[in-house]
């Protein structure tokens, strides 16, 4: 099953449980290809209202806060990430008086995040951390059965307004399927296994380097804690800290192009909290600018990874 | 004359008087948000609160005092949500610019040009999702119609055929600049036509006959499902001369925002020009000057009582 079609089933799940009606819009949310299939099927529910909107991204997000005024609860589904630059002033200015209030609709946008560069410029904008920095938001994104389940569950349709995200590139690929080992209250992190020899910190969409980095690790006989970064915000890592130091080894690993990473403040309470702890951020080439079209797959060389850890004393 | 003439008359040169009182404590340094007045205009915002039925909702922009006090019709609210005290009439959290009052259907005031279009849209287009009668009123400006918001709200309101009223309120200045300034011609009823919108054109101030307008609006609104472009020609009135070493001879000061350092609370008429772009001057026509000081007199009195 591609991925695509997990977050399809889940989000049908969650209007057919939900009680009121949902106004369901966006470009093509009840046409064509419904968003290579993401909202394939949303409008034969019955609660649920479809729209296929015009091309108007600013009035659209302001769209999305009006119904939230009026009690009625919506999602915005956007094909790419890039079009929500449109409705940042809605998202700054408008939902910054809204949120005085405890809203008793929702709003959620769910935009596609745009993670390959074959589609242009637009890629060089691949996480909704952006977002979430300048208007202080609510945003997560998820890359597996058990993040997007979770999130989408407890999210999706809550009164107030936050943004969910998934990249391009893992939507149409394989589903990732996990088991769960923890989750925050919140779903800021999850834990998809325990180890005694390293912990991995997945941040944006990059679960799958640390799921192989986590593979190779295993072939050298040692084992590896690997969690998913699912919030944008600043959270309690209090958990993760403690997972650290039962090896004090970390690796963080981020596919984002944005200078202004949670990567860094995470980094940062990991060295504060744990001076002895040794640390590799995993990051891209942010001298690689994206000026041609080209895959812009992140590089990760897992031998010098996996050198820095075993010459670390691991194990 | 009927009460309900009266009373229009009484309404407008107390949203008058209640501002020039506003500008008396601004000048004195009493506000530290910025305040947008909008005296001249009082007849817009006296017809529309006259219009609205309970059903219906207003969406306003940053310059909103007019139509918050029109409903409101009392000023220590409104005065103390300026002053950010608890008391005021949002809480003392949105102060002027962003001033709505959901009891008296000001769903949202936007500081943000253009964005109130689009929370409007949203809300008539949420109005017809649940069920909901009555008709959006969105206030704009002739600035705020430069933005593609304003394009896109009216495509969105007539492809879902939303019952809706869009205000624009034509000052012909935008921040200091006046529209042959920065722009070329908007022939905003060919804009609204070629959409599919109808369109209204007001000018003069004439409250009575506003207010016969923007009702026979509200039902073409309602009858036909669709929205309507009012554009209201008006002037904010409050101007004043800088003289300074750049300008020996005077400049002209259009009134934008801030205190206006020239209009001054005294014992007469309150009275800014002697024109029809002055909605008070208009009143003459339906009442004689001395008995409009009359009013005037008594309506100061009731605005002095309130605040003390």
């Amino acid at each position: 099953m591609k991925f695509v079609q997990f977050l399809n089933q889940t989000i049908k799940k969650e209007l057919l449980t939900f009680d009121d009606k949902v106004v369901m819009y966006g470009q093509n949310v009840d046409a064509a290809s419904c968003l290579s299939g993401l909202t394939r099927g949303m409008s034969a529910i019955e609660n649920v209202v479809p729209s296929n909107s015009q091309n108007s991204e600013n009035m659209l997000v302001g769209n999305g806060f009006g119904m939230m005024l009026n009690g009625v609860s919506s999602i915005f589904f956007m094909k790419q990430l890039d079009f929500l630059l449109l409705g940042i002033d809605q998202i700054t200015n408008t939902y910054n008086i809204i949120r005085q209030h405890e809203p008793s609709a929702s709003f959620t946008i769910f935009p596609v995040t745009v993670d390959s560069g074959y589609e242009g410029p637009q890629a060089i904008l691949n996480n909704i951390e952006s977002f979430c920095s300048i208007a202080d938001i609510d945003a997560y994104s998820f890359t597996n059965n058990i993040d997007s389940a979770l999130i989408l569950e407890k999210y999706l349709l809550k009164p107030g307004f936050r943004v969910l995200s998934s990249g391009q590139r893992l939507l149409q690929s394989d589903l990732l399927e996990l088991e769960l080992v923890y989750k925050d209250l919140n779903l800021n992190f999850l834990q998809y296994s325990s180890g005694e020899d390293a912990c991995i910190l997945c941040l944006n969409h990059s679960l799958p380097y640390g799921l192989e980095l986590q593979k190779k690790l295993l072939i050298t006989g040692r084992t590896a804690s690997i969690f998913s970064i699912n919030t944008h915000s600043d959270f309690n890592s209090e958990f993760i800290l403690n997972e650290i130091k039962k090896t004090n080894k970390v690796v963080l690993i981020d596919d984002s192009r944005g200078h202004n990473s949670s990567l860094k403040n995470l980094s940062l309470k990991i060295h504060q909290s744990i001076p002895n702890s040794k640390v590799i951020d995993l990051v891209r080439n942010k001298s690689e600018r994206l000026l041609k079209p080209y895959e812009d797959l992140m590089k990760v060389d897992y031998n010098a990874v996996l050198k820095f850890l075993i010459s670390n004393n691991i194990k | 004359m009927t009460y309900l003439k009266e009373n229009i008359l009484r309404e407008i040169i107390w949203l008058r008087l209640s501002q020039i009182y506003i500008n008396d404590l601004y000048k004195k340094g009493d506000f530290k948000i910025p305040i947008h007045l909008a005296m001249g205009h009082e007849s817009i915002a006296v017809s529309v609160d006259h219009a609205m039925k309970e059903s219906d909702s207003l969406f306003l922009t940053h310059r909103n005092i007019h139509y918050n006090l029109a409903r409101l019709k009392v000023l220590k609210e409104d005065l103390d949500e300026y002053y950010l005290k608890d008391c005021g009439l949002g809480g003392g959290m949105l102060g002027s610019m962003n001033l709505n009052n959901l009891n008296k259907g000001i769903i949202y005031s936007s500081s943000i040009l253009g964005n109130n279009l689009c929370v409007g849209s949203g809300y008539a287009f949420a109005n017809k999702v649940i069920g909901n009668k009555g008709v959006v009123i969105i206030v704009t400006g002739d600035g705020a119609i430069e933005e593609g918001a304003f394009y896109e709200t009216l495509l969105f309101l007539s492809s879902n055929k939303l019952p809706t009223i869009i205000i624009v309120e034509n000052n012909g200045w935008s921040l200091g600049t006046k529209i042959d300034e920065r722009r070329g011609k908007i022939d905003l009823k060919g804009l609204s036509n070629s959409l599919g919108v109808d369109y209204t054109h007001l000018s003069g101030n004439d409250p009575f006959e506003y207010l016969k307008n923007i009702q026979s609006v509200r039902e073409k609104a309602l009858i036909n499902n669709a929205p309507v472009v009012v554009e209201v020609e008006l002037s904010t009135l409050g101007h004043w001369t800088l003289h300074n070493e750049d300008n020996p001879n005077g400049k002209f000061i259009n009134y934008h925002a801030g205190p206006a350092p020239e209009v001054n609370l005294n014992k007469n008429f309150p009275l800014l020009e002697e024109s029809n772009s002055d909605p008070l001057y208009v009143l003459q026509a339906y009442m004689k000057k001395e008995e409009l000081l009359v009013l005037a007199e008594e309506e100061m009195e009731k605005i002095i009582s309130e605040i003390r």
